[in-house]
């Protein structure tokens, strides 16, 4: 008996014992090359003018907050006694979580053998680095003489005499998030080599086909470059994986190694893993959604594929919330009043409007991914990732400010305000992530073109396997 | 024969459109015995490795070989720099912090494999590699787009022209052609070489000026871009500033400000002296120990013959007005000397100065047994490891000081019950104050000791006294039995 499929694009159900295909439509190997390689080629639109110039703007404006940001000194943040660390450090970790989805698609699900990842890896690789960037920028600019921040690195120093402190999470952070950038951005170009061969072998331009012939690094599609190529992707998926928790476990030991009440808890790395997985994915969809639609991709980019990402939004949402109610445990359990007073002041003090906040975003709101409806409807997910993505940014919030704000000695306790700066380099860091990401699809091939041919064909192959839409 | 046929002959490529003829047609020229093949298509290929005989690579290894360069790097660097080089010497935490340097150390692991893989993969690939003859194919943009190509070198040991044709018209491929060299250089052109170039000697310059500045020195300050904090209105003490109107740096004290101890301090308590007595005699000591605390007590004068002229002298040339006390007698005596000597005509011994500080009589302490103890107590922490739990003078430093003294150097520590110390000449104020300051070799212990507890040591001290010079009859009746009935 037939499922009743009214939608010919919709591959969301599957009868057991056969998969829905993953690429759907009459494609074939060249439409794929067509759809994507004419993103780059056609001049781009009256939409893309737009939202380039805003975004460029914005970000231009992040670029003279910073300037302005070194001439005057970090007076110009919100950071006072008792709160030393504000804004700046909550947008780092904010940036840093997004990136990790792009990793943890590429990498992960590749180890896991999902073969649905293969039309959005692309882009949310490139949504990685362009995050990674976003996030470094912040501990780059708040070291209060950044023309020092050389400081950070081990070389030997006769002005200094001395070395970096490598017990401290802090310089761990300088490691790993180094790390991080430099692995994800090796990962992603190698990713583009055989795309950017296609775009070089369909250029009619000269300086074109130069510009990506030197990028492409002169690939020709050979089996037995193919052959190596395959080995260095799984070497560094494997290798990325443990990145991507190792590094989101040492952005949370900036706190869980400190003494802070509310901070110092062991269940601190797993959380933040979790959280920044939650984040990532919330925000590939944010990105997906759009673009799926203007640049005409849904053939590629399914619902299906975006019912994956909602379900695992729906997973690490509710670890997230599970962790949140585990540290309330652990709290009335270990009896330190300071730290019963922390989790008490977060939800009832003077910071309760973002507590709870935090908690209708990330514990409430994924919820509604349980009902088919929501989670494949595109307009209703981009509306909930855009709550987890603002909840998100309230949780690194609250986990900054309220336990610095109200800690050990009441004499100390201060209301912390965020200034102009403050907000305007959060927007400022949108700017330059929007900016960056139009670049990326203007110039660059956004989706996967050699790994979703090898879906396609595998599709092709075994048809047996798969629904026949 | 053409102009074609002129050029190199690379090999020949056969052309399909869908994976399962590329895979038949590669079994069979790999059944055929070529080995010098390949084939191109625009994604990596299942079952194409063993279709045409590929054989695994050691890329693998290579990887390896960065993770264990990365973990012993970041090991090294860590343990050399934080715990041989500059060791972080904290509470005895050990200087090697195993779990510490853990992060860095899986971060650099990781990193360095990762080059090993990506760098390793673009080497055995030969990769970059810009000139290639199959750029010159006429269909060969399909390769990176949809159609896959079988291709068989002209290197192979194997290899005939017409032999290699019939075989690849066999394989039911949609074309057949030659991969011919082609016209176009497949060196790096010059202007790009030259612009490397001239980059690459201009980014010398800036690393010369800096080690020049290493090795010279210069007379003009640091350029600072930013001045921060270099130029500030803050002043240093005892000069003018411009942020007070009266231009002055060290401000008087807040109108209305109490100092801590206002109301509760008594100056009498805390110097010995009768502080209103001296106010009268000598204001300006006066003023000076209230303000910055007691001065070092004046030697008692000895009874020489100008001493009753030079008492007589009017209390405005008071003896004691500048400490140190060593100094001010000397001239003080040559001043008040001078008219009695000639009256005195006695040559000989220049008589020591007067001391006519107003020195309180009365210990302020109530005298009660709480007291005594107290005043016992301290004694003997603090006096008797020199006086003498006795007060005679021959405490354990007196002891050692005889073993090792060298040309009776020595001084050794006053016997407190002597007549020098009673308190007829020897007020227990003055007591107070040689306690407070120290006298000779002694110390002062104003620092070691509240003033109650070295006005309880005085109280203590006239007890001593009062025990080394008594007769049996001063003991009380009640005492004397219990001290005989004693063991």
């Amino acid at each position: 008996m037939a499922i009743a499929v009214t939608n010919p694009l919709d591959n969301t159900v599957e009868r057991p014992g056969h998969r829905a295909p993953l690429i759907l439509g009459k494609t074939t190997f060249h439409s794929i090359t067509e759809s994507v390689a004419s993103i780059a080629e056609t001049p781009p639109s009256k939409l893309w003018f737009f939202g380039f110039a805003v975004s460029s703007s914005l970000a231009g404006m992040f670029g003279l907050l910073i300037a302005y940001l070194f001439y005057q000194g970090v007076g110009v943040w919100g950071n006072r006694s008792p709160v030393f660390w504000g804004w700046p450090i909550v947008n780092f970790v904010f940036w840093v979580g997004i990136g990790h989805a792009g990793t943890l698609i590429s990498a992960i699900l590749f180890l896991f053998r999902q073969e649905w990842r293969t039309s959005i890896n692309r882009a949310a690789e490139a949504m990685t680095i362009f995050a990674v960037i976003c996030a470094a920028t912040f501990p780059g600019i708040h070291v209060g003489r950044a023309w020092l921040a050389f400081w950070l690195a081990p070389y030997p120093s006769l002005n200094l005499w001395m070395w970096p402190q490598f017990r401290s999470p802090l310089l761990w952070d300088v490691f790993a998030v180094s790390t991080y950038g430099t692995v994800s951005l090796l990962f992603w170009y190698m990713g583009m080599i055989p795309d950017l061969a296609t775009f070089r072998d369909r250029s009619k331009n000269k300086w074109r086909r130069m510009a990506y012939g030197i990028l492409s690094l002169g690939w020709c599609g050979s089996s037995r470059h193919w052959m190596r190529y395959e080995k260095a992707y799984a070497l560094l998926a494997a290798f990325a994986a443990p990145l991507v928790l190792s590094v989101h476990t040492i952005v949370s030991f900036d706190f869980a190694v400190s003494q802070v009440p509310g901070w110092h808890t062991t269940i601190f790395p797993p959380y933040f893993v979790a959280g920044a997985i939650f984040s990532g994915f919330a925000m590939v969809l944010t990105l997906m959604i759009p673009c799926r639609s203007i640049f005409k991709l849904e053939h590629l980019i399914t619902v299906r594929h975006m019912e994956n990402m909602c379900k695992i939004i729906l997973a690490t949402g509710s670890i997230v919330g599970l962790a949140y109610g585990t540290e309330f445990f652990i709290a009335w359990y270990g009896q330190v009043p300071a730290e019963q007073f922390a989790f008490i002041n977060r939800a009832f003090g003077p910071y309760w409007w973002a507590y709870w906040i935090m908690v209708s975003c990330n514990v409430i709101s994924p919820q509604v991914f349980w009902f088919k409806r929501m989670r494949t409807d595109p307009v209703l997910i981009f509306i909930v990732t855009i709550f987890v993505n603002i909840g998100m940014w309230f949780e690194r919030f609250v986990i900054v400010v309220t336990s610095l704000s109200r800690d050990y000695v009441p004499s100390a306790w201060r209301y912390f305000s965020p200034t102009w700066v403050d907000w305007g380099m959060l927007v400022g860091s949108f700017g330059l992530f929007c900016t960056l990401f139009l670049l990326f699809c203007r110039f660059l091939p956004v989706i996967n073109m050699a790994e979703t041919k090898a879906t396609l064909s595998h599709q092709l192959l075994h048809p047996e396997h798969f629904e026949s839409h | 024969m053409s102009a074609a046929n002129e050029k190199r002959i690379h090999g020949y490529t056969a052309e399909f459109s869908t994976v399962p003829s590329l895979l038949a047609a590669c079994r069979r020229v790999r059944d055929a015995g070529y080995t010098q093949t390949d084939a191109y298509t625009p994604f990596p290929v299942h079952g194409i490795d063993e279709a045409l005989g590929i054989r695994p690579t050691v890329l693998p290894w290579i990887a390896l070989a960065g993770g264990l360069t990365g973990t012993i790097t970041a090991f090294t660097m860590e343990i050399w720099m934080n715990g041989i080089n500059y060791p972080y010497i904290i509470s005895g935490k050990p200087f090697v912090s195993l779990p510490a340097f853990v992060p860095v150390g899986f971060e650099l692991t990781i990193l360095l494999a990762s080059f090993g893989a990506f760098f390793g993969m673009l080497a055995l690939n030969k990769l970059p590699r810009f000139s290639n003859p199959l750029f010159a194919h006429p269909r060969f943009d399909a390769a990176t787009d949809d159609k896959f190509f079988l291709f068989i070198g002209a290197d192979d040991a194997r290899y005939n022209e017409e032999g290699v044709r019939r075989l690849l018209a066999d394989l039911g491929s949609e074309a057949i052609d030659p991969v011919v060299e082609d016209d176009s250089s497949d060196q790096v052109p010059r202007w790009l070489i030259n612009i490397g170039l001239t980059v690459a000697l201009l980014s010398v310059i800036p690393l010369l000026f800096v080690a020049r500045m290493r090795v010279t020195t210069s007379s003009s300050p640091r350029f600072h871009v930013f001045h921060d904090m270099d130029y500030t209105p803050s002043k240093q003490t005892q000069r003018l500033t411009t942020i007070f109107a009266d231009g002055r740096t060290m401000r008087p004290d807040v109108p209305g400000t109490v100092s801590r101890a206002q109301g509760a301090y008594d100056p009498d308590f805390y110097t010995g002296i009768d502080m209103a007595a001296l106010a009268l005699l000598d204001p300006d000591r006066a003023e000076r120990l209230v303000r910055f605390g007691m001065q070092p007590p004046q030697e008692e004068a000895p009874p020489a013959e100008p001493a009753p002229a030079a008492a007589a002298e009017p209390p405005s040339e008071p003896p004691a007005a500048e400490p140190p006390a060593a100094e001010t007698p000397a001239t003080e005596t040559a001043a008040t000397e001078t008219p009695a000597a000639e009256a005195a005509a006695q040559p000989a011994v220049p008589p020591a100065p007067v001391d006519n500080t107003p020195w309180l009589k009365k210990n302020p302490l109530t005298l009660d047994e709480a007291t005594l103890r107290r005043g016992q107590a301290q004694f003997n922490i603090y006096c008797a490891v020199c006086h003498g739990q006795d007060g005679g003078g021959n405490g354990l430093v007196n002891v050692r000081a005889q073993q090792n003294v060298v040309d009776n150097k020595w001084v050794p520590p006053s016997n407190i019950s002597e007549p020098t110390f009673a308190a007829a000449v020897y007020p227990d104020g003055k007591l107070f104050a040689t306690i407070s300051q120290g006298k000779g070799k002694m110390a002062g212990y104003a620092a070691q000791m509240k003033p109650e507890d070295r006005w309880a040591v005085v109280a203590y001290v006239r007890a001593i006294q009062l025990s080394r010079n008594a007769a049996e009859g001063d003991v009380p009746a009640a005492e004397l039995e219990k001290l005989q009935a004693a063991p």
